[in-house]
């Protein structure tokens, strides 16, 4: 299945901070061969990171710059997207956006106005949120059972079942599209938002128990027999300790399976019909580029209306999101 | 309280065996070690009385009751990880009372109990912390709290001092043998660690190879080691081996070798070597049986053996000498004014009472403790499936039922075992545990 693009940033600003943690993993992993250190502890002084041994290697000069030459590369049309999107529908044809700080008097939000008046992205935002919310929600907890059960419960061919799901990760989702909407049409589950969250959550779900299993697994074994031993159930050793110890990943999986819903375009034009009062941003966004091809001040600032959610919330959760998603990953 | 009763219990892997014709009963307050190399399956056979491995076979009772098939939170068992598992987002106070949540005691019963048990182990001042905010032997601490609060029948433990470095290990070794004196509950040690073993045990398991060797109290498993192994494993530093001959006739047995080493054996020794006459042996002594000639404590039947010092280690109190003997390397513990000297040529005194002596085929003892006290009713019974050596020690099968007559058994095992040490202690100057060394954890 094919993910939308996901905000570049944290893939090159973080990368030392991402292999950190993964060290740290590992370290919560050996524990489970039995060595001696105590898994949450403080680090040990005197280790060195994989970032610390490059960064030793390469020098600290070079590395900066080729760091900072990717995040321009990035930023700078992000940055003119962002100015046209406060310019007059005249200047951004005329010149280029990089003029509009010589003549600061073009500046205007009248864009933002008509996009969430006229065009109906204030519906469509909040139609992007009731889809998302839940459609997140319901695969992170689902994801979150299902590997509980697939790290430590007993279950014959339990590796091979694992497998499964995980193969169920490079299907095609458009192979899927008409046999569900054909099941979503003899259950009246079409254009209702019941549709699309139980759909979004299947699709996010292969993704989402094979980052979750592999964190689950890679808590030491110790705690869970202790917690066995003391009278605890699954239920319990799931909410009591589990969950717990694993809020990184499950919030890493959080801000995946929420980018992945929020920026989806097709499954929501499939499943839930084009019409007004559902659609979400970006069935309206690619309205937009139809009906109005040349209204680059009118999608430019629909554009950034659709960010502003994402972007707030991976900036408030992006600890968790570098260090959740190595997390599961690194551990195949 | 309860005893524990393994019966034939197996544990199987896919293709390899763990734990094999494990048989073992361990009495109502009794502190059992079981010791043995890493892989012997010690751990195993404590995971399998915990509940965290199925049984492959045979049975175990705590108590009177079969629990194969009891849930592990219902077989009124409590046990101390080597990593000691603390849950790292509760507070201590969480983490002690956790179990007595689980059982829905009402909070403040919950309270009293946690405080009691952190006033035994004295971590009342770390209860609002964080298991991450804690040194290794305060999360020992508390891992111990945790398992004492549920007040549970049987304790187990696995290598709980193996993440403590040394010193902590020697002091939290005596706070461990306090904590069982006072709570007279069943404790049952998983350690690699003979000296653990040695200092703490009433009585101890030695495993190899999934396989009990033999069980005994310390003082007899060091006396007399039923196999090479159990001789090689227990004690340390750990006791020589030499490939001799027994030469001579009725009045003169000797031990020989190409060396140029020729061990008279004392008389009560001779009969049980008679049938090995002309033929190989391995001859054990432990290196504190090889004395400076200048320093033979009295009363000891001494064989002079020409050596030659390699190195010499002072350790204070004694002297560990590094020699050579032919091609045989070996240790001796002498007293600390001795005159040896790295490089130079020594005679040492060999102490022939406390000879070992292996079959070289199946490495089993020769002597038997029975056969050297001829006055002694007994006679050793010898498992033919395990060739571990049931003594009064070890119960065997028959007897073994639940409510059996075992306690006399017992009984008579460890008068046995008291008038051993008796005429240990006349004929030797040290009448103490001699296995153990103070210094002994620092070295490992």
């Amino acid at each position: 299945m094919k993910r939308g693009p996901y905000p570049a940033g944290p893939e090159d600003d973080s990368r030392g901070n991402l292999q950190e943690e993964a060290l740290e993993e590992e370290e919560v992993r050996d524990e489970k061969e039995g060595s001696p250190e105590y898994p949450f502890g403080p680090r040990v002084a005197g280790e060195e990171g994989t970032a610390a041994r490059l960064v030793r290697a390469v020098g600290r000069g070079p590395l900066h710059a080729v760091i900072i030459g990717i995040s321009i590369l990035w930023m700078v049309p992000a940055l003119g997207l962002l100015v046209s999107s406060f310019r007059e529908r005249q200047a951004i044809t005329r010149t280029g956006w990089w003029e509009a700080f010589t003549t600061p008097t073009e500046f205007t939000i009248q864009n933002y106005q008509d996009v969430l008046t006229g065009q109906g992205m204030g519906t469509a935002f909040i139609n992007s949120v009731i889809i998302t919310v839940p459609a997140t929600i319901l695969t992170v907890m689902v994801a979150a059972l299902a590997a509980y059960a697939f790290a430590w419960m007993p279950l014959p061919g339990r590796n091979w079942w694992f497998l499964l799901v995980v193969a169920l990760m490079v299907v095609p989702l458009q192979l899927t599209l008409i046999p569900v909407l054909r099941l979503f049409a003899d259950l009246g589950l079409t254009g209702t938002y019941w549709g699309i969250w139980l759909a979004h959550a299947a699709y996010g779900l292969p993704l989402g128990v094979f980052l979750l299993r592999n964190f689950f697994v890679a808590l030491p074994k110790d705690l869970l027999e202790s917690a066995f031993l003391e009278g605890a159930s699954h239920t319990t050793a799931f909410f009591r300790i589990v969950l717990p110890l694993s809020v990184p990943s499950l919030a890493a999986l959080g801000i995946f399976q929420f980018l992945w819903v929020w920026n989806d375009l097709l499954i929501a034009l499939v499943y839930l019909g084009g019409t007004r009062d559902v659609a979400p941003m970006t069935v309206v966004i690619s309205n937009l580029v139809s009906s109005f091809g040349t209204e680059w001040h009118l999608l430019t600032a629909a554009a950034f209306v659709s960010v502003i959610l994402p972007l707030t919330i991976f900036f408030a959760l992006q600890r968790y999101f570098v260090q959740g998603l190595l997390a599961g990953a690194v551990k195949g | 309280m309860a005893r524990v009763f393994y019966e034939n219990v197996y544990k199987r892997w896919k293709e390899t065996v763990a734990v094999k014709d494990f048989t073992l009963e361990i009495a109502d307050k009794e502190f059992l070690v079981l010791v043995g190399p890493s892989g012997s399956g010690k751990s195993t056979a404590l995971r399998l009385l915990a509940g965290l491995d199925s049984i492959s076979d045979g049975k175990i009772y705590i108590g009177d009751r079969v629990i194969n098939n009891v849930a592990p939170k219902d077989r009124d068992i409590a046990m101390v990880f080597q990593t000691y598992a603390l849950y790292p987002h509760m507070s201590v106070h969480d983490n002690v009372g956790f179990g007595l949540k689980l059982r829905k005691m009402p909070k403040d019963q919950i309270h009293e109990k946690v405080l009691q048990a952190a006033q035994v182990l004295g971590i009342e001042p770390l209860l609002d912390r964080k298991p991450g905010q804690l040194s290794g032997g305060q999360r020992q601490r508390v891992a111990l709290a945790r398992a004492i609060v549920r007040e549970p029948k049987v304790f187990l433990l696995d290598e709980p001092l193996s993440n403590l470095d040394a010193k902590l290990r020697v002091q939290t070794r005596a706070e461990i043998s306090k904590l069982h004196q006072r709570l007279g509950t069943t404790f049952i040690y998983v350690t690699h660690d003979q000296v653990e073993a040695m200092t703490m045990a009433t009585q101890i398991a030695v495993m190899n190879f999934g396989v009990i060797q033999q069980v005994g109290t310390p003082q007899f498993l060091y006396d007399h080691p039923t196999n090479v192994f159990v001789a090689g494993f227990i004690g340390s530093p750990s006791m020589n081996f030499f490939e001799v001959t027994v030469s001579g006739d009725a009045d003169q047995v000797c031990l020989v070798a190409d060396s140029g080493m020729s061990l008279p054996v004392p008389a009560k020794k001779r009969r049980a070597l008679e049938k090995y006459r002309d033929k190989k042996i391995v001859f054990g002594i432990r290196p504190e049986d090889i004395h400076d000639p200048d320093f033979v404590p009295p009363d000891t039947e001494v064989a002079p053996l020409d050596t030659a010092v390699e190195v010499t280690e002072l350790m204070g109190n004694e002297v560990f000498l590094h020699l050579t003997h032919g091609e045989n390397n070996f240790l001796a513990r002498v007293d600390p004014r001795t005159a040896a000297q790295p490089g130079s040529k020594m005679e040492l005194m060999v102490g022939m009472d406390n000879m070992h002596a292996f079959d070289p085929e199946s490495e089993q003892t020769i002597f038997s403790p029975e056969e050297e006290e001829p006055e002694s009713p007994r006679q050793p019974k010898r498992s033919p499936a395990t060739g571990v050596a049931e003594g009064a020690w070890i119960t065997s099968r028959e007897s073994a039922a639940p409510g059996s007559a075992q306690p006399e058994a017992e009984e008579e095992g460890k008068v046995e075992l008291d008038k051993l040490a008796k005429e240990e202690a006349v004929t030797e100057q040290v009448a103490k545990p001699r296995g153990v060394p103070k210094d002994q954890a620092d070295q490992d």
